[in-house]
């Protein structure tokens, strides 16, 4: 994998982002901690330099210099006090005793650079110590009632030490911190990488025209595979859409090609076979069917479209659906009647809903006519209309019915149930049905009448908006 | 009748005229809007037929601008935009009729003539009359002959219909629409039905029938000869 791809990747840039607030933060933490650690080190060393000074003092401040002298001189050739250096001046500046060189006398602390060469009764220790620390001594400097100078100092090995040790531990910490965060971002951006790369593989796949191509997934059901879920179903739609669309316009083309073949035949035999103005006329009324058929098989498949374009909703409106309903009833009973049908109607008075009443009264129409057309003689059809909160109207009637397997593929452009395929009709009337009824969010259920067919339209809840 | 014929469509324009003019109507044509336009607003027209989509100035912009101007001529959309949405906008616009292509040329002249301004009815508009058959639009009553005859209320409103109508040819499209409200070809003989009750009990008992077929175009209610 291209490292340069690596590192651009989000998982990257997010992992570089925190591995460098944690070396900030890191950074101040040891900062501070290092800060109060070497304060407390000085001023521990201050302390014991000034307890020093003041034991000394206690044991030979009354004392002749000559005395401290001595045991200055002591102390330093015994070597226990290896850390701990001394210098004692009289009055006039010369030196008595001590492990340092002569200094300009002075009040207070002071710190100084060690210089080896003066350094010569401890120039042992002193080299060693130069070896690793380029140490400065810190020393208290205090003039005695006698007028001598006593210098007592400490090196500040101690304080040097433990700054490095910080210093180390940090830059090692910081430093494993960063390989760790670096190597393991790289790693998880190849994984990421490797995941997205899968997503657009799938992708080109499709924009090829392979609308099977699935995204595959972990089944971890981490966000990757979520969306790839996600996008899978999404393609699943899209793939059932391009199919359902593809298909309609081989049903069109094939349905369309029926009534202008009959209208060529009849033209042609009309040529040939016609030998009067009766001939003529007839076959040209024909002709005129057949091309009515056609045209209006185009207007019905414009209106399906239009109606599932599904911008009709603005002009909603109340309408009285009970109104409606019964005078489709009334209309209906009458052709029923000479059908040698029977029409029985239950309406619920005073039922309002919101939509477009042109295409609700299509929609009812299409429904009342269908169960009209496709039952035998005799036949009982019933409509009825329930309000409440979400208003139900029922068609049913005792007729063949729709096997169970076909009721969702009755709604699909020019199908027709085996049953009906001698009735004449488009097998664009339950469609544009289903289009009313989805613009109108009306829940669409046939089942079984037993015997027969039974349509519920579940209507919208219809508080007004 | 004189027509006003605005169709950029010369096929069309020329087929529809040619039918107009052998039933005896005058018929004035304009190619695109502008002449329309024109034409409308600066002659007197008893019908004025719109193409909705034209050259330069549309059907309906030509329509709100008469209508604007105070002309009150009947206006027939015939437009090949068949849309719920289409009809209800040209109706807006002042059309009064909207018919969608293709139709069959005795649709149009059927809509042409039912759009023609009669003259002023002699009575009060409560009461229709044709021969001997009265309609009281208040009392919601017929009669033939003095004979009381019950009728159901959508026939009721179809022979009122008929009545308006009366003496000239309306077709089915025309009933289903104006009667039925429906603006879709329902696959049942809903008028057909209709018609034949009505007249079981309109005609059925008298000598000379009102209402008439009109061969492959629709029905008739005129006086008897």
């Amino acid at each position: 994998m291209n490292p340069i791809r690596l590192l651009r990747t989000t998982s990257f840039r997010l992992v570089a982002i925190y591995a460098a607030l944690f070396t900030v933060s890191a950074g101040l933490l040891f900062g501070i901690v290092y800060w109060i650690a070497t304060d407390a080190l000085r001023a521990q060393a201050r302390a014991a330099l000034e307890s020093e000074q003041t034991a000394l003092e206690a044991k030979f401040g009354s004392a002749s210099p000559d005395a401290l002298a001595a045991e200055i001189s002591k102390r330093v050739r015994s070597g226990s006090y290896r850390s701990t250096f001394y210098l004692l001046q009289d009055k006039s500046g010369r030196k008595l005793a001590g492990s340092l060189p002569g200094l300009k006398p002075f009040e207070g602390w002071r710190e100084l650079p060690v210089e080896e060469d003066e350094n010569v009764e401890n120039a042992e220790t002193a080299q060693h110590e130069s070896e690793t620390h380029s140490d400065r001594l810190l020393v208290l400097g205090r003039h005695r009632p006698d007028g001598s100078f006593l210098v007592v100092g400490t090196d500040t090995n101690r304080v040097s030490e433990a700054d490095e040790a910080m210093l180390g531990a940090f830059v090692w910490s910081v430093g494993a911190t960063l390989v760790l965060a670096l190597g393991g971002g790289a790693l998880l951006s190849r994984g990421f990488l490797h995941r997205i790369d899968e997503i657009n593989r799938t992708t080109r796949a499709i924009m090829r025209g392979d609308l099977s191509e699935r995204i595959p997934t972990r089944s971890v059901g981490d966000e990757i595979d979520q969306l790839a879920t996600h996008l899978n179903d999404m393609l699943d739609r899209l793939q059932d859409l391009v199919v359902g669309l593809r298909q309609v316009s081989n049903d069109i083309a094939h349905d369309l090609r029926t009534p202008l073949s009959r209208l060529r035949q009849r033209l042609e035999a009309a040529q040939q076979e016609a030998r009067s103005v009766e001939d003529y006329e007839r076959a040209v009324d024909q002709a005129l069917q057949d091309a009515d058929a056609a045209l209006s098989t185009f207007s019905a498949l414009l209106r399906i479209a239009q109606i599932e374009g599904g911008d009709r909703r603005a002009s909603f409106a109340d309408v009285d659906l009970s109104g409606l309903v019964e005078n489709l009833v009334m209309t209906y009973s009458a052709v029923a009647e000479d059908l040698g049908k029977r029409l029985m109607t239950s309406i619920a008075p005073g039922v309002h809903v919101r939509g477009d009443r042109e295409l609700l009264t299509q929609m009812l129409v299409n429904l009342i006519e269908n169960a009209l057309r496709h039952t035998p003689d005799g036949a009982t059809v019933s409509v009825a209309l329930m309000g409440g909160e979400r208003p139900v109207a029922v068609i049913a009637d005792d007729g063949p019915g729709v096997p169970e397997a076909e009721r969702d593929k009755v709604f699909r452009r020019f199908y027709r149930v085996e049953t009906s395929r001698t009735t004449p009709g488009s097998g664009l009337g339950l469609t544009l049905v289903a289009a009313v009824a989805e613009l109108h969010h009306i829940g669409l259920h046939l089942a079984d009448n037993q015997p027969g067919l039974r349509i519920t339209l579940q209507f919208e809840d219809k508080k007004p908006s | 009748m004189k027509v006003l014929l605005i169709e950029d469509d010369d096929a069309a324009a020329t087929h529809i005229a040619k039918g107009l003019r052998e039933h005896g109507h005058v018929v004035d044509r304009a190619a695109n809007g502008r002449d329309g336009l024109f034409l409308a607003a600066g002659e007197a027209y008893d019908v004025i037929i719109v193409d909705r989509m034209l050259p330069g100035l549309d059907g309906l912009g030509i329509v709100r601008t008469v209508r604007g101007a105070g002309v009150k001529t009947p206006v027939l959309f015939v437009t090949a935009l068949g849309g719920i949405d289409d009809r209800v906008e040209g109706l807006e616009a002042g059309g009064d009729d909207y018919l969608v292509k293709p139709f069959a040329f005795a649709e149009l002249l059927a809509r042409v003539n039912a759009l023609a301004r009669r003259p002023p009815p002699a009575e009060t508009q409560t009461v229709l009359r044709v021969a001997d058959l009265r309609l009281d639009l208040l009392k919601r009553r017929v009669e033939r002959g003095g004979k009381r005859i019950d009728l159901q209320p959508q026939e009721f409103r179809l022979l009122e219909y008929l009545m308006r109508q009366a003496g000239r040819i309306v077709t089915r499209t025309m009933l289903l629409e104006n009667v039925w409200e429906f603006h879709f070809d329902p696959r049942t003989t809903v008028v057909e039905t209709h018609i034949s009750r009505l007249r079981s009990k309109i005609d059925q008992d008298f000598d000379k029938p009102l209402i008439h077929t009109a061969r492959g175009s629709g029905y008739c209610l005129r006086e008897p000869d």
